[in-house]
């Protein structure tokens, strides 16, 4: 009797192993619908981006389902909520792959969910275009993630290149307010190494929490060493504090710079005369652009009844619901992730109507085209204005 | 058990997936149930002793390819020997001071880990390898499922094997009456250290674990939240016992995916309820469900498997 419990036991264990077997055949595809899943923030603190960044997909597939769909098939969009915790995104990645069965989640909500799925995203093969910017997700090269837009490097690159060779500085003082986070982090780096390829070291770096309410100390130290070019690495909302506590202070620089989730419209209706010299670098139109995608999402925005506080996200993830729509028309009726990765593959300049700079991806590289546009504050009429066209970083002679 | 077993077989793969996080959830919760239920010593800095032994494997697997064997034993004893320095200043303090002493210490292990970002590289995260046994990589949910299986029922064996020991009983002296037992000849200093000390191995050994789970780890992992979310384990669970622990943890673990599926059923009944379901509400359903399991079961869902237990035991009598 107990000989039989043993091999039952052990009988059941090997069952369990040979059945272990991960299936992903055709995951998330039917005759008439194609699923796929969305991880954004819908609450907390971060839903500000992840929101509006989430209805631009949405609403670009809606807009291609009431096309006829893609080859026949429409769109099915399940879009969980990560609260901008990585641990979450990880369950909530989990859910759509075995329960949901999508075909593949277009992102994970934010760096570090990205990097915590990475495992995730490729052994479940699942094309992903990150709503973030960090360089391990094209250094080394990763099949299933294709990156968009601009590095955070990069942006910073651009932004002290345009205080030399735009606004043909001479010794500028440079000061870097960041968040304690990743881009934070980055920013504060890349700002040091490329001053420092100019000759010049930062005169300032001090710390912005993204919660942060008031800004005074870091105002007064600004003034105290008389910083006259200031670059943010931060997020929207404490910019908003930065440049109202500035105002208060009449802190004047001759420009406070802001990278791409800072550069919105809603910061200059936010602030009014306060970010007169705010100058945002992003590598999405302006919503203001004429051009065909951003028309196109105008009328969707409004088609919709998107109440739109950052439509430089909007932008972002209409974007992003672009590149996918192109990649699944190419890959045809044989759809899946292996046909979907390979339709990526053959972008080549493909346009997004003024939404995006050219994208190209290739089998070697998913890398973003590391182009942005810088914008300036335009406080009559409540917008951010292109002060330059699509430009990538300058080549620094070593 | 043969359910538990048996279970990738005939589940759901995500359930799988939840199991694996109440696995770890449930280790955690024996050491505060240890700490706080056994022996009185209230904590809101358990998330911090996680923290240590996440970062201890995730550092030692990620920098110096040190395996599993390593890793884990150091993750919980590095979070032990921090518990102990913990326990020595903590021995006088009792209550709401003991309770702010262990969450500032949580605050100070946050910052650490964030500043510190030669060792822990700070708000990047590390990124942890693949849990290999001896060779042989648990490179899917099922086989770490049965890895994290083992764990649990060696931790919980120790556990129910440590509260019938003369070391349990003093825990439960000192709980119930610190000036009595110490009147008979329990040493307060040595057994609460002790309990310290316990706690965190279990904590650092959960931490260590999660960090081969998630293949990543970051300092927002282990927030005050997370504390407050042990801390729901064990009152839900039932403080001071070992079946308790494990009920609790997995309850918690699950509660987000319960409240989920009745937004769901309830969408079928009230037009509207579709898509309203709301990440928050799992904050407010974890404070609620403290607040109504103290002022109705204060022995939590222990309390009520015994009373059903009992019923089924008696039946047809009532006692």
């Amino acid at each position: 009797m107990k000989l039989r419990k043993i091999l039952l036991t052990v009988l059941l264990f090997l069952l369990t192993f040979i059945l272990a077997v991960p299936c992903f055949a055709d995951r998330g595809v039917t005759k008439d619908t194609i699923k796929i899943g969305i991880i954004n923030q819908k609450t907390g603190p971060a839903s500000a981006l992840g929101l509006p960044h989430s209805y631009g997909t949405i609403d670009y597939f809606e807009y291609v389902n009431e096309q006829g769909g893609i080859h026949g098939r429409k769109i099915v969009v399940i879009f969980e909520d990560d609260q901008f915790e990585a641990p979450k995104s990880v369950a909530l990645f989990n859910k759509l792959i075995h329960r949901d069965e999508v075909l593949t989640i277009t992102n994970c909500g934010g760096t570090n969910q990205t990097i915590a799925n990475m495992e995730n995203i490729k052994k479940y093969k699942t094309p992903n275009i990150p709503n973030t910017t960090a360089r391990e997700f094209w250094e080394p090269y990763n099949p299933y993630l294709y990156s968009m837009g601009c590095s955070y490097e990069g942006q910073y690159q651009c932004m002290v290149d345009y205080i030399f060779n735009d606004l043909k500085a001479e010794k500028p003082r440079i000061g870097v307010v960041y968040a304690k986070k990743e881009y934070g982090k980055i920013g504060l780096e890349a700002t040091r190494e490329r001053a420092k390829a100019y000759g010049v070291d930062l005169i300032s770096e001090l710390v912005l929490p993204t919660g942060a309410v008031d800004a005074s100390s870091q105002i007064l130290t600004l003034q105290q060493n008389n910083v006259d070019y200031v670059i943010t690495c931060d997020i929207l909302p404490p910019i908003v504090t930065f440049l109202k506590t500035a105002e208060k202070y009449n802190y004047n620089p001759k420009a406070i710079f802001g990278f791409n989730w800072a550069a919105d419209p809603s910061i200059v209706q936010a602030c009014g005369n306060a970010a007169k010299n705010f100058i945002g670098v992003n590598y999405v139109g302006s919503w203001t652009d004429n051009a065909p995608g951003i028309n196109l999402m105008r009328d969707l925005a409004k088609k919709y009844g998107r109440d739109l506080k950052l439509t430089s996200l909007y932008l972002n993830g209409a974007g992003a619901g672009m590149i996918f729509v192109e990649a699944l028309k190419r890959t045809g009726k044989n759809l899946n992730s292996d046909t979907l990765k390979e339709a990526f593959e053959t972008l080549r300049n493909f346009e997004t109507g003024g939404v995006f700079p050219p994208v190209t991806y290739t089998s070697k590289s998913h890398a973003p085209p590391e182009m942005v546009k810088l914008f300036k504050a335009d406080v009559p009429n409540k917008t951010l204005v292109p002060v330059t066209d699509w430009r990538k970083p300058r080549e620094m002679k070593k | 058990m043969a359910c538990l077993i048996t279970l990738p077989i005939w589940s759901d793969p995500f359930i799988v997936y939840l199991i694996i996080l109440s696995c770890i959830a449930t280790i955690a919760a024996l050491g505060l149930n240890i700490l706080t239920g056994l022996t009185g010593q209230i904590s809101l800095g358990h998330a911090a002793f996680f923290a240590i032994g996440a970062y201890c494997t995730a550092i030692a697997s990620h920098r110096f390819d040190m395996p599993f064997w390593i890793c884990l034993p150091a993750s919980a004893f590095l979070s032990a020997f921090i518990g102990l320095l913990l326990g020595l200043p903590c021995l006088r303090l009792k209550g709401l001071y003991l309770a702010m002493a262990t969450m500032s210490f949580g605050v100070v292990v946050e910052y650490v880990v964030i500043t510190w970002d030669k060792v822990t590289y700070g708000v990047r995260g590390i990124s942890v390898p693949t849990l290999s046994l001896f060779g042989y990589p648990l490179d899917s949910n099922n086989k770490i499922y049965y890895f994290l299986l083992a764990v649990v029922v060696v931790m919980v064996i120790g556990g129910t094997n440590l509260v019938r020991t003369r070391v349990g009983r003093a825990f439960v002296a000192i709980r119930d009456k610190d000036v009595a037992a110490e009147a008979i000849g329990i040493e307060l200093t040595k057994y609460k250290v002790m309990a310290f000390t316990i706690s965190s191995l279990y904590a650092g050994l959960a931490g260590g674990l999660y960090a081969y789970v998630m293949n990543y780890i970051h300092p927002e992992h282990f927030t005050f939240l997370l504390s407050i979310q042990y801390l729901a384990m064990i009152i839900v669970g039932g403080l001071g016992t070992i079946l308790g622990s494990i009920i609790g943890a997995v309850f918690i673990v699950i509660t987000p995916e319960i409240i989920k599926s009745l937004t769901q059923v309830l969408a079928l009944l009230i037009p509207g309820m579709a898509n309203k379901y709301n990440e928050e509400w799992n904050v407010a359903a974890f404070g609620l469900l403290i607040i109504l399991f103290l002022m109705f079961e204060p022995k939590g869902l222990f309390g009520i498997w015994s009373r059903i237990k009992m019923c089924f035991k008696n039946w047809p009598f009532t006692y």
